[in-house]
């Protein structure tokens, strides 16, 4: 209890704080330097400020749900920790079992403030860091080639107007993120077609309702937009089909 | 004349993009690494590297190879300023990849362009800061949310973000592109159901889900192109 105190004290809230302070600045340089580029090469301001309103609206439900990781795992690590980890480099997903399997690994049976030593605590912090860096390290080493080498054949594809590959490029973008979309969709049918037992139909059926309730009223977002040409429903048509999604999961998840 | 300046404007940008994105990346990534040894050193005790060692071998590797194809696959949606920030942030797949590929379709940016760039950019620098925000607002109010947070009776709102976000993201993208969606959708779905313990590995999963689609989608554009020869 003394080690979990001792967790929340204002030092480790400061070691902690401060670098989500620095990475909150390099947010800002990027998203300043971005808009005055964008304005620099002519483009449209209106389209700007736009992406800034609908990314602002579309990030604040699922910050809410990884405040909720926060919370989750507060009780075992503190809060400055979890907070760190999940407002840089962390994704919700991973840092709980990653937490737990470092907890594993640290000695312990099981994630708990119980168990939890200092040397365990600065271990697990150490694994949680190491374990999910490797996109920021290939991009400090590759980005600037990766990117350099994705213009050049885009800039070959428009130079060939005959080329057999021109123009696929956002077809392919958008190909992608279907796939990313199917294959959530696609675990949350076999989740419940095969998640007790092959074929059993026993498994929760919560998550595939809650994204058929969230496809529905985003097609009545996309409705309304077509139907009184409002562009404006654009901005806010994720978050409110997130909203009402999430709203009908509190009734649903009576029934399931 | 112009075209060429704007095209200068640009080029000098990305440079310094790539600039600070090094740096900034450099940066965290000390930072990070540092924070579990400044914790020991105030807690009294230093991470343990045996267990560490152990603990890497059995998870770290897993993760390895997800940061690589996470990497390979995102970098060409978020453009140069969008990488180093996502990357530097988290959360790619439950929100920044989302959100700026919502961005890109709203302005209707194409891939590879200069305002493409810049979209990705905004939107991930606004997404990752509200996250900032509201995470901090919570911590500083996490005494009194906390009830209201984990109340049960919310709990199956915040259990179930991530289908509401991909429900609704389905219906956008899923619409106009019915002939690749479907047969991509059926092929998980299939796969999910047949071999069940792959829920747990839904995020790997997004790998041969991606590659079926891009092949139908190429399949369906060089039956197109190959039409419009024909036609002339």
């Amino acid at each position: 209890m003394e080690l979990l105190s001792k967790l929340n004290s204002p030092v480790i809230y400061l070691i902690c704080g401060s670098i989500v302070l620095a990475v909150a600045l390099v947010c800002v340089v990027f998203a300043l330097r971005a808009y005055r580029a964008g304005k620099a090469i002519g483009m449209d301001v209106t389209k700007m400020k736009r992406t800034i309103v609908a990314s602002a609206t579309f990030a604040v439900l699922p910050s809410v749900g990884i405040l909720l990781g926060v919370i989750a795992l507060s009780g075992s690590l503190g809060t400055p920790w979890p907070w760190l980890r999940l407002s840089v480099i962390g994704a919700l997903h991973y840092e709980t079992q990653v937490a737990e399997a470092a907890a594993e690994a640290a000695g312990m049976e099981k994630l708990s403030a119980a168990a939890m030593t200092p040397r365990a605590f600065a271990t697990i912090a150490l694994l949680m860091s190491v374990c999910i860096i490797w996109g920021m390290v290939f991009s400090f080493f590759n980005c600037k080639r990766y990117t350099r080498r994705l213009s050049a054949g885009g800039a070959r594809e428009k130079g060939e107007k005959k080329s057999s590959l021109a123009g696929f490029g956002d077809i392919a973008m958008t190909a992608m993120f279907i796939g990313l979309v199917s294959a959530y969709l696609g675990s949350y049918i076999g989740g419940f077609v095969s998640g007790q037992g092959l074929f059993r139909f026993a498994g929760s059926w919560l998550p595939l309702a809650v994204a058929l309730v969230g496809a529905a009223a985003m097609r009545l977002f996309l409705w309304i937009k077509e139907r009184y040409n409002a562009a404006w429903v654009d901005s806010f048509s994720i978050a409110g089909s997130m909203l009402i999604a999430m709203a009908s999961a509190i009734f649903l998840g009576r029934l399931a | 004349m112009n075209e060429e300046k704007n095209r200068q404007i640009y080029e000098r940008y990305l440079a310094a993009t790539h600039r600070l994105g090094r740096i900034a990346c450099a940066v965290t990534l000390a930072l990070l690494l540092a924070a579990p040894f400044v914790m020991g050193a105030y807690l009294g005790a230093m991470p343990d590297l045996g267990a560490f060692g152990k603990g890497f071998a059995s998870i770290g590797l897993v993760y390895f190879v997800s940061c690589v194809a996470e990497y390979l696959i995102y970098v060409p949606m978020l453009g140069a300023g969008g990488t180093y920030l996502a990357f530097i942030t988290g959360n790619l797949i439950n929100m920044k990849i989302p959100c700026a590929v919502n961005a890109r379709d709203i302005v209707g940016a194409k891939s590879g362009t200069a305002e493409n760039e810049i979209i990705a950019t905004l939107s991930i620098a606004t997404s990752s800061l509200v996250t900032i925000l509201v995470l901090a607002l919570g911590v500083l109010l996490l005494i009194p949310l906390q009830p209201v947070l984990q109340s049960p009776t919310l709990q199956p709102a915040f259990d179930n973000v991530v289908p509401a976000l991909f429900g609704s993201m389905a219906c956008k993208y899923f619409r106009h592109n019915g002939r690749i969606a479907c047969p991509t959708l059926l092929l998980m779905s299939a796969l999910f159901m047949l071999v069940p313990a792959l829920t747990s590995s839904t995020s790997f999963m997004i790998i041969p889900s991606g590659a079926a689609a891009i092949g139908l989608a190429y399949l369906f554009f060089k039956r197109e192109q190959t039409a419009k020869e024909a036609r002339g």
